[in-house]
Protein backbone atom coordinates (compact mmCIF):
# COMPACT_ATOMS: atom_id res chain seq x y z
CA UNK A 1 0.00 0.00 0.00
CA UNK A 2 1.21 3.84 -0.08
CA UNK A 3 3.39 5.22 2.95
CA UNK A 4 1.74 8.00 4.92
CA UNK A 5 0.42 11.11 2.95
CA UNK A 6 2.80 13.70 3.68
CA UNK A 7 6.49 11.04 4.26
CA UNK A 8 9.11 13.07 2.54
CA UNK A 9 12.56 13.39 1.46
CA UNK A 10 15.35 15.46 0.42
CA UNK A 11 17.87 14.67 -1.34
CA UNK A 12 21.46 16.48 -1.47
CA UNK A 13 24.78 15.24 -2.14
CA UNK A 14 26.91 14.45 1.17
CA UNK A 15 29.90 16.18 0.51
CA UNK A 16 29.70 20.06 -0.92
CA UNK A 17 32.06 22.81 -1.77
CA UNK A 18 31.22 26.58 -0.33
CA UNK A 19 29.72 28.29 -3.13
CA UNK A 20 28.99 25.09 -5.55
CA UNK A 21 25.67 24.77 -7.14
CA UNK A 22 23.74 21.80 -5.67
CA UNK A 23 21.20 19.94 -7.09
CA UNK A 24 18.10 19.04 -4.49
CA UNK A 25 15.77 16.15 -5.29
CA UNK A 26 12.80 16.17 -3.07
CA UNK A 27 9.77 13.83 -3.04
CA UNK A 28 6.21 14.06 -0.66
CA UNK A 29 3.85 11.21 -1.20
CA UNK A 30 0.37 12.58 -1.55
CA UNK A 31 -2.57 10.89 -3.79
CA UNK A 32 -2.83 14.43 -5.81
CA UNK A 33 -6.05 13.96 -6.66
CA UNK A 34 -8.08 16.23 -9.35
CA UNK A 35 -11.56 16.07 -8.34
CA UNK A 36 -11.97 14.84 -11.78
CA UNK A 37 -12.05 10.82 -11.63
CA UNK A 38 -14.84 8.78 -9.76
CA UNK A 39 -13.81 5.89 -7.74
CA UNK A 40 -14.77 2.09 -8.24
CA UNK A 41 -18.50 3.01 -6.60
CA UNK A 42 -19.33 5.68 -8.86
CA UNK A 43 -18.72 7.95 -5.96
CA UNK A 44 -16.28 11.47 -6.86
CA UNK A 45 -12.87 11.60 -5.66
CA UNK A 46 -12.31 14.72 -4.17
CA UNK A 47 -9.53 17.51 -4.95
CA UNK A 48 -6.97 16.63 -2.71
CA UNK A 49 -3.66 17.77 -3.79
CA UNK A 50 -0.30 19.98 -2.97
CA UNK A 51 -0.52 23.89 -3.47
CA UNK A 52 1.90 25.50 -2.02
CA UNK A 53 5.45 24.57 -1.41
CA UNK A 54 8.15 26.76 0.45
CA UNK A 55 11.73 26.61 0.44
CA UNK A 56 14.24 27.90 3.32
CA UNK A 57 17.93 27.83 3.46
CA UNK A 58 19.46 29.16 7.05
CA UNK A 59 15.88 30.10 7.65
CA UNK A 60 15.20 32.45 4.60
CA UNK A 61 13.01 32.02 1.97
CA UNK A 62 14.79 31.33 -1.35
CA UNK A 63 12.10 29.44 -3.63
CA UNK A 64 7.96 29.08 -3.68
CA UNK A 65 5.86 26.48 -6.06
CA UNK A 66 2.90 27.07 -6.57
CA UNK A 67 1.42 23.73 -7.80
CA UNK A 68 -2.08 22.32 -9.36
CA UNK A 69 -4.05 19.12 -9.19
CA UNK A 70 -1.64 18.47 -12.37
CA UNK A 71 1.73 17.97 -10.93
CA UNK A 72 1.93 13.77 -10.68
CA UNK A 73 0.95 11.67 -7.90
CA UNK A 74 3.75 11.55 -4.99
CA UNK A 75 5.11 14.88 -6.73
CA UNK A 76 8.81 15.22 -7.15
CA UNK A 77 10.75 18.70 -8.16
CA UNK A 78 14.45 18.81 -7.92
CA UNK A 79 15.84 22.49 -8.44
CA UNK A 80 19.20 23.51 -7.79
CA UNK A 81 20.57 25.51 -4.50
CA UNK A 82 24.22 28.10 -4.68
CA UNK A 83 25.76 26.54 -1.24
CA UNK A 84 27.32 29.55 0.45
CA UNK A 85 26.87 28.38 3.79
CA UNK A 86 26.25 25.16 6.36
CA UNK A 87 22.74 25.74 6.70
CA UNK A 88 19.79 23.30 7.02
CA UNK A 89 17.26 23.62 3.81
CA UNK A 90 13.97 23.16 4.63
CA UNK A 91 10.78 22.58 2.95
CA UNK A 92 7.03 23.05 3.52
CA UNK A 93 4.45 21.81 1.40
CA UNK A 94 0.95 22.48 2.10
CA UNK A 95 -2.02 21.41 0.62
CA UNK A 96 -5.63 22.56 -0.07
CA UNK A 97 -7.27 20.85 2.67
CA UNK A 98 -4.75 22.22 4.87
CA UNK A 99 -2.23 19.33 5.62
CA UNK A 100 1.17 20.85 6.06
CA UNK A 101 4.27 18.62 6.07
CA UNK A 102 7.63 19.09 6.86
CA UNK A 103 11.45 17.86 6.06
CA UNK A 104 14.37 19.34 5.93
CA UNK A 105 18.52 18.16 4.90
CA UNK A 106 21.89 19.43 6.46
CA UNK A 107 24.03 21.50 4.08
CA UNK A 108 27.42 20.50 4.93
CA UNK A 109 30.83 21.33 3.59
CA UNK A 110 33.87 18.48 2.85
CA UNK A 111 36.17 19.03 5.27
CA UNK A 112 39.37 19.69 3.83
CA UNK B 1 3.74 36.85 -32.26
CA UNK B 2 6.48 34.94 -33.74
CA UNK B 3 9.45 35.94 -33.25
CA UNK B 4 12.05 33.65 -33.97
CA UNK B 5 15.54 35.88 -33.60
CA UNK B 6 17.39 32.97 -31.96
CA UNK B 7 20.52 32.29 -32.88
CA UNK B 8 21.95 30.33 -30.22
CA UNK B 9 19.52 28.17 -29.59
CA UNK B 10 20.67 24.46 -30.63
CA UNK B 11 24.24 25.42 -29.41
CA UNK B 12 22.83 26.41 -25.99
CA UNK B 13 20.28 23.05 -25.68
CA UNK B 14 23.58 21.06 -26.58
CA UNK B 15 25.11 22.40 -23.37
CA UNK B 16 22.09 22.31 -21.59
CA UNK B 17 22.07 18.70 -22.43
CA UNK B 18 25.45 17.84 -21.60
CA UNK B 19 24.59 19.52 -17.95
CA UNK B 20 21.43 17.80 -17.23
CA UNK B 21 23.35 14.75 -18.33
CA UNK B 22 26.39 15.66 -15.54
CA UNK B 23 23.46 15.92 -13.02
CA UNK B 24 21.94 12.67 -13.48
CA UNK B 25 25.05 11.23 -11.82
CA UNK B 26 24.62 13.35 -9.51
CA UNK B 27 21.25 12.01 -8.11
CA UNK B 28 18.36 13.47 -10.55
CA UNK B 29 15.42 11.41 -9.57
CA UNK B 30 14.21 11.48 -12.90
CA UNK B 31 17.17 9.58 -14.69
CA UNK B 32 16.85 7.91 -18.29
CA UNK B 33 13.23 8.12 -18.24
CA UNK B 34 13.99 11.31 -19.79
CA UNK B 35 13.51 11.48 -23.38
CA UNK B 36 14.08 14.76 -25.59
CA UNK B 37 11.63 16.66 -27.56
CA UNK B 38 12.89 17.87 -30.69
CA UNK B 39 13.15 21.67 -30.64
CA UNK B 40 9.71 23.39 -31.66
CA UNK B 41 9.68 24.89 -34.85
CA UNK B 42 10.24 29.05 -35.41
CA UNK B 43 6.35 29.68 -35.49
CA UNK B 44 5.42 30.22 -31.60
CA UNK B 45 2.14 27.88 -30.78
CA UNK B 46 -0.92 29.43 -30.98
CA UNK B 47 -3.06 30.79 -28.20
CA UNK B 48 -5.49 28.01 -28.15
CA UNK B 49 -8.47 29.76 -26.47
CA UNK B 50 -9.24 32.89 -23.89
CA UNK B 51 -8.47 30.65 -20.73
CA UNK B 52 -4.91 30.38 -22.05
CA UNK B 53 -4.57 33.74 -23.41
CA UNK B 54 -5.39 35.44 -19.96
CA UNK B 55 -2.90 33.05 -18.04
CA UNK B 56 0.00 34.28 -20.62
CA UNK B 57 -1.22 38.15 -19.89
CA UNK B 58 -1.26 37.51 -16.69
CA UNK B 59 2.08 36.02 -16.60
CA UNK B 60 3.96 38.30 -18.78
CA UNK B 61 2.20 41.71 -17.43
CA UNK B 62 1.42 42.16 -21.16
CA UNK B 63 5.40 42.46 -22.00
CA UNK B 64 6.43 40.54 -25.10
CA UNK B 65 7.02 36.62 -24.69
CA UNK B 66 10.23 35.77 -26.60
CA UNK B 67 11.71 32.73 -27.24
CA UNK B 68 15.28 31.61 -25.64
CA UNK B 69 17.00 31.40 -22.69
CA UNK B 70 15.24 28.72 -21.73
CA UNK B 71 15.17 25.20 -22.38
CA UNK B 72 11.63 22.87 -21.94
CA UNK B 73 12.63 19.12 -22.00
CA UNK B 74 9.96 16.33 -22.36
CA UNK B 75 9.05 13.09 -24.13
CA UNK B 76 7.64 13.57 -27.53
CA UNK B 77 5.63 10.95 -27.20
CA UNK B 78 3.88 10.60 -23.32
CA UNK B 79 2.56 7.04 -23.17
CA UNK B 80 1.05 7.53 -19.72
CA UNK B 81 -0.35 11.16 -19.51
CA UNK B 82 -0.25 10.77 -15.56
CA UNK B 83 3.37 11.34 -15.67
CA UNK B 84 4.92 13.37 -17.50
CA UNK B 85 8.90 14.11 -17.15
CA UNK B 86 9.51 18.36 -17.46
CA UNK B 87 12.95 19.31 -16.85
CA UNK B 88 13.24 23.20 -17.35
CA UNK B 89 16.14 25.36 -17.22
CA UNK B 90 17.75 28.62 -18.33
CA UNK B 91 21.52 30.43 -18.76
CA UNK B 92 20.13 33.25 -17.11
CA UNK B 93 21.80 35.18 -14.63
CA UNK B 94 20.97 34.38 -10.98
CA UNK B 95 22.54 37.36 -9.48
CA UNK B 96 21.41 39.81 -6.59
CA UNK B 97 20.21 42.57 -9.40
CA UNK B 98 19.71 40.09 -12.61
CA UNK B 99 17.65 36.98 -12.04
CA UNK B 100 14.74 34.73 -13.00
CA UNK B 101 11.57 35.75 -10.50
CA UNK B 102 9.42 33.05 -11.62
CA UNK B 103 9.41 30.29 -14.15
CA UNK B 104 6.08 29.41 -15.59
CA UNK B 105 4.27 26.11 -16.66
CA UNK B 106 1.66 26.08 -18.48
CA UNK B 107 -0.33 23.07 -20.77
CA UNK B 108 -2.78 23.87 -23.04
CA UNK B 109 -5.66 21.71 -22.98
CA UNK B 110 -4.92 20.98 -18.98
CA UNK B 111 -8.51 21.85 -17.13
CA UNK B 112 -5.90 23.66 -15.44
CA UNK B 113 -4.05 25.32 -17.76
CA UNK B 114 -1.79 27.15 -15.76
CA UNK B 115 -0.60 23.96 -14.00
CA UNK B 116 2.43 25.27 -12.02
CA UNK B 117 4.32 28.41 -10.90
CA UNK B 118 8.18 28.68 -9.69
CA UNK B 119 8.93 31.45 -7.38
CA UNK B 120 12.68 32.07 -7.80
CA UNK B 121 15.52 34.19 -5.82
CA UNK B 122 19.46 34.75 -6.78
CA UNK B 123 19.66 32.03 -3.74
CA UNK B 124 19.02 28.85 -6.32
CA UNK B 125 22.22 29.79 -8.22
CA UNK B 126 20.50 28.84 -11.33
CA UNK B 127 17.22 27.57 -12.72
CA UNK B 128 17.57 24.23 -13.40
CA UNK B 129 14.18 22.51 -12.56
CA UNK B 130 12.66 19.04 -13.21
CA UNK B 131 9.20 17.77 -11.83
CA UNK B 132 6.37 15.37 -13.23
CA UNK B 133 3.59 16.65 -15.09
CA UNK B 134 -0.55 14.96 -15.71
CA UNK B 135 -1.75 15.65 -19.15
CA UNK B 136 -5.06 15.43 -20.64
CA UNK B 137 -4.17 15.22 -24.02
CA UNK B 138 -1.80 15.85 -27.24
CA UNK B 139 -1.00 19.88 -26.98
CA UNK B 140 1.39 22.23 -26.65
CA UNK B 141 3.57 22.77 -23.29
CA UNK B 142 4.89 26.07 -22.61
CA UNK B 143 7.56 27.35 -20.28
CA UNK B 144 7.53 31.12 -18.98
CA UNK B 145 10.31 33.04 -17.38
CA UNK B 146 9.92 35.92 -15.84
CA UNK B 147 12.62 38.22 -15.21
CA UNK B 148 13.77 40.94 -12.71
CA UNK B 149 14.22 43.04 -15.33
CA UNK B 150 11.00 42.76 -16.69
CA UNK B 151 12.10 40.36 -19.50
CA UNK B 152 9.84 37.43 -20.35
CA UNK B 153 11.19 34.24 -22.33
CA UNK B 154 9.50 31.04 -23.36
CA UNK B 155 10.32 27.61 -24.44
CA UNK B 156 8.25 25.19 -26.01
CA UNK B 157 7.06 21.88 -26.81
CA UNK B 158 4.63 19.80 -28.26
CA UNK B 159 4.02 16.33 -26.78
CA UNK B 160 1.57 13.41 -27.77
CA UNK B 161 -0.43 11.73 -24.85
CA UNK B 162 -1.74 8.51 -25.48
CA UNK B 163 -3.23 7.58 -22.05
CA UNK B 164 -5.08 10.96 -20.30
CA UNK B 165 -3.76 11.59 -17.33
CA UNK B 166 -6.41 13.57 -15.94
CA UNK B 167 -9.43 11.89 -15.93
Amino acid sequence: MNPTIGEARIRVPERVTRGEVIVVNAIISHPMNTGFFRDADGQPIPAYFIRDVVVTYGGQEIARFTWTSGVSRDPIVSFTLKADREAPLAMVWTDNKGGVYKQSADIRFASA
Amino acid sequence: MPRPDEPSRRSFLRSALLAAAGMAGSGSLLGAERLLAAPAGPEDPEVPNEEVARILREISGGKPIRRGHLTLDMPLVAEDGRIVPVIIESDLPMTADQYVKAVHLVVDHNPDAHLAAFQLTPAIGSVSISTRIKMKRTTWVRAIAATSTGDVWAAYARVQVTLNGCG
